[in-house]
């Protein structure tokens, strides 16, 4: 039985997905929006950053070769960033990096990102709920995971 | 010894005849060269080509392999794993050579390699001699002829409207009972079995001298041959990788969050860090340390190590530089230089 | 003059000046359309050099692969003049270090390409003249326009005159303003997001991680490449699809901004994948995005060491 029939014999499947949440804003937004109490589902397992610039692609290609279904890169919004820049070079970075990842055939909505500051407990929610539902649409991840085709020569 | 023939037409059916019982790779065509892979189809296979471009020692020695399989820190499963009854039709003479060559680093008095072992004893060779050899190839030097069927279970021989098959193990044998639509070859196809092959060695002209190299070797290692000669080299592994001799490996535990699996990778010599050190040191330190590696290995440590040269001469590594560093003349520089 | 002979000269004049150390050129290479990198060191040497339309080399590689002391003589098409800017900019070797002889190029000859005219049969000699390619084999003989046989890279190319260099030997070839460098990846990127992948597994598929590529590459210099790193190893260097394909995004993430497409990855891969695919999508994002082409001026500041605060951000939430 290879991946792919395991995958779709799971009933009730729930998507896993990386968040990487900057130290300041949006790892204090979700924060708050556990404060406050406001529901959002399950699935994100967060990671806490410094800053949006210290995510490097090789942090969001790994997740999803480990097997993430969607990740999440969120930090603070353009001119807020702790260390000044941080999220304006990032920025580049990352918008080069979802080019690629779309362009090879990654779905639109695997990989994510977001500005959500400290105050925004109310978007960090909205925010992971959107995310949680575009994953959900596309169902398990199946490209870039590690198979370990063993048997196979 | 005995010879079969076939008609060209009937080679397709004999494929496909094997293809039901064994896993079979041929040559097949591959965007701009040939390269063997499992057919499924008779019709697939390319018998045509003059040399493969990737060479098939990747089926004793694959480039990826697994060697066991862990969770949780337990062992799941160990190799080697049984990948099947295996058939490679139509290698040519030097890569079978190769395999003889591998042979002797993977199976030897000190030292029994079982992934290596089981796949070579699980796999039936059925060789084809060259008609049109290339002008960089230059197997004959290595003592090579390119109708040479040593090391084949089968041995076959492009006649112009037939193939010969020559019958040289019970392997052999077996194979060609699985079909019938071969007849006892007459005496005219013998003889011209006979002179294909010898056609072929006729036209590799391209001569390297090999004799005299081991020696001129041993006392050069601090020669400053070795200082210009790397210079436009810039380190790829296309040379090691493709070569049907080199057989440097590197093993790594590969684990992705509690399970994983143990691999043995093609390494090259060529790499930096095929001989870095933990300590940060690198006995290799720049290209003039690897590339004389290369060359002593293949023509100087394999010799006093195994008796034979490290070479087959299929000129893949010649063919496929990116920057045209041409081993028939670095052989030449030393004999010469 | 010939610019082969005017290549000489000026070598010949550096290095009688003592103004460099060594040359680096093309000479005569071992098979028909080939020519290999020279590394010319004293006067008499200097008659090795040539010039032709098989000098593919991207020779600024080595300027930063050897550790040369002392000045560098080089020769350099406008792809290599590129590579040499983007080395300097991103401070590997300093101007004055280098000296350019640069050579207006009318592009190089795809030796594959014409191999391919003649299936199986073997090319055993190939000369140059005029602008055609005369090449001959056992039973065949051809002629072919060097302008219909050129690398697809020179064929998009519109820096064919070097824009940096010290010397310039031969006239200044007319760049195309016609071209349109990225019809290819537009037309591809048009294609479905599964239909995409099925071609790139498809040609990753026969990578046999020689790092040819990387090698080749004037923009991969790095002591230690990502792929070799092992505390932690953040990547496999297995054959499985997964690692192949990720060596591959990543590297040519690493190109961003800075790729000249000289080509030089595609044509040393032996395995022929379509890496250009790949590189020419992320050089079309740059242009598109950030109006920056890599390699044609010192000055401007590559596109990921800056930032502008309305950079388009559409796609974050």
């Amino acid at each position: 039985m290879n991946l792919d029939e395991v995958d779709s014999k799971i009933e009730n499947w729930e998507p896993k997905i990386i968040a990487f949440l900057c130290n300041w804003c949006s790892y204090a937004g979700a924060d708050l929006a556990g404060i406050s109490r406001i529901q959002y589902p399950p699935n994100v397992r967060v990671i806490r950053v410094p800053c949006s610039g210290r995510v490097d692609p090789f942090f969001i290609i790994k997740s999803l070769q480990a097997g993430a279904d969607g990740v999440l890169v969120s930090g603070c919004h353009p001119g807020d960033c702790h260390y000044l820049t941080g999220n304006y070079f990032a920025r580049r970075r990352f918008t080069i990096l979802k080019n690629i990842l779309e362009y090879i055939g990654i779905e639109e909505g695997r990989v994510n990102f977001s500005w959500v500051s400290a105050a925004e407990g109310e978007k960090f929610a909205t925010v992971i709920k959107e995310v949680t539902e575009s994953v959900k649409a596309l169902g398990p991840a199946k490209r870039l995971i590690k198979r370990f085709n063993y048997r196979k020569l | 010894m005995e010879e079969k023939v076939i008609s060209r037409e009937k080679v397709v059916t004999f494929i496909d005849t094997l293809i039901g019982k064994y896993y079979v790779f041929a040559p097949v065509k591959k965007k701009d060269f040939i390269s063997f892979d499992e057919v499924k189809s008779g019709n697939e296979v390319y018998l045509g080509y003059r040399n493969s471009k990737d060479s098939p020692k990747r089926f004793l020695f694959p480039q990826s392999e697994v060697m066991l399989r862990y969770e949780k820190g337990r062992l799941i499963e160990e190799g080697p794993f049984d990948y099947g009854k295996r058939v490679i039709f139509g290698i040519r003479p030097c890569d079978i050579k190769g395999f003889s060559l591998l042979n002797k680093v993977f199976d030897n008095h000190d030292f029994r390699d079982p992934y290596f072992i089981t796949k070579r004893d699980s796999i039936i060779l059925i060789g084809m001699g060259c008609r049109e050899p290339q002008t960089t190839c230059f197997c004959t030097s290595l003592g090579i002829d390119p109708g040479s069927s040593d090391g084949a279970d089968l041995f076959i021989t492009d006649i112009g409207n037939k193939y010969v098959f020559q019958i040289l193990t019970s392997k052999g044998e077996g194979i060609i009972s699985e079909y019938d639509g071969f007849n006892d070859a007459e005496k005219a196809d013998l003889d011209m079995k006979e002179k294909v092959s010898e056609d072929a060695k006729e036209r590799i002209r391209t001569k390297v001298e090999i004799s005299g190299l081991k020696e001129k070797l041993d006392g050069m290692f601090e020669d400053p041959f070795w200082s210009d000669l790397h210079e436009k080299c810039i380190g790829c592994a296309i040379c090691t990788y493709l070569c049907p001799t080199c057989h440097c490996f590197d093993i790594e535990d590969e684990t992705v969050n509690d399970k994983g699996v143990r691999r043995r990778n093609w390494d090259s010599c060529m790499f930096p860090l095929f001989t870095l050190h933990t300590s940060g040191h690198n006995p290799r330190e720049s290209g003039k340390e690897r590339m004389r590696q290369r060359i002593m290995h293949k023509f100087n440590y394999f010799v006093s190590y195994w008796g034979d040269t490290a070479c087959v001469g299929c000129g893949r590594c010649i063919i496929n530089c990116p920057v045209n560093m041409d081993l028939r003349k670095v052989i030449n520089n030393i004999n010469h230089g | 003059m010939e610019i082969v002979e005017r290549i000489r000269e000026e070598a010949r004049k550096a290095l009688e000046e003592k103004k460099v150390e060594l040359i680096i050129g093309f000479e005569e290479g071992s098979l028909p359309l080939r020519t290999t990198p020279a590394f010319i060191k004293s006067i008499d040497a200097v008659e090795r050099l040539i010039w032709n339309a098989t000098c593919e080399n991207n020779l600024a590689n080595y300027l930063l692969r050897l550790k040369i002391k002392g000045k560098v003589g080089i020769v350099a098409k406008g792809c290599d003049a590129r590579s040499i800017i983007n080395a300097i900019k991103e401070r590997q070797i300093e101007r004055d270090m280098v000296f350019i002889i640069g050579v207006p190029c009318t592009g190089m000859v795809d030796r594959k390409g014409i191999k391919e005219r003649f299936d199986e049969a073997e090319i055993l000699e190939a000369i140059e003249v005029n602008g055609q390619i005369k090449v001959k084999g056992e039973r065949f003989e051809g002629s072919f326009n060097i302008s219909d046989f050129l690398y697809d890279s020179c064929k998009t190319c519109t820096q064919k005159t070097p824009s940096l260099y010290d010397v310039i030997v031969g006239d200044e070839v007319k760049e195309r303003e016609d071209v349109d460098e990225f019809r290819e990846i537009r037309e591809f990127e048009k294609k479905s997001p599964d239909e995409r992948w099925a071609y790139f597994t498809r040609e990753i598929e026969s990578c046999i991680r020689c790092y040819a590529c990387r090698n080749v590459c004037p923009l991969c210099y790095c002591k230690e490449c990502f792929i070799d790193q092992s505390r932690p190893q953040w990547f496999g260097r297995s054959i499985d699809e997964s690692d192949r394909m990720i060596f591959h995004i990543i590297r040519v993430f690493h190109t961003a901004g800075r790729c000249v497409d000289c080509g030089a990855c595609e044509r040393a891969c032996p395995m022929g994948i379509d890496l250009r695919k790949l590189t020419k999508k992320v050089e079309k994002d740059v242009v598109e995005l950030y109006n920056y082409k890599a390699g044609i001026d010192l000055e401007t500041v590559p596109p990921l060491a800056t930032y502008k605060e309305d950079d388009p951000q559409e796609f974050i939430k």
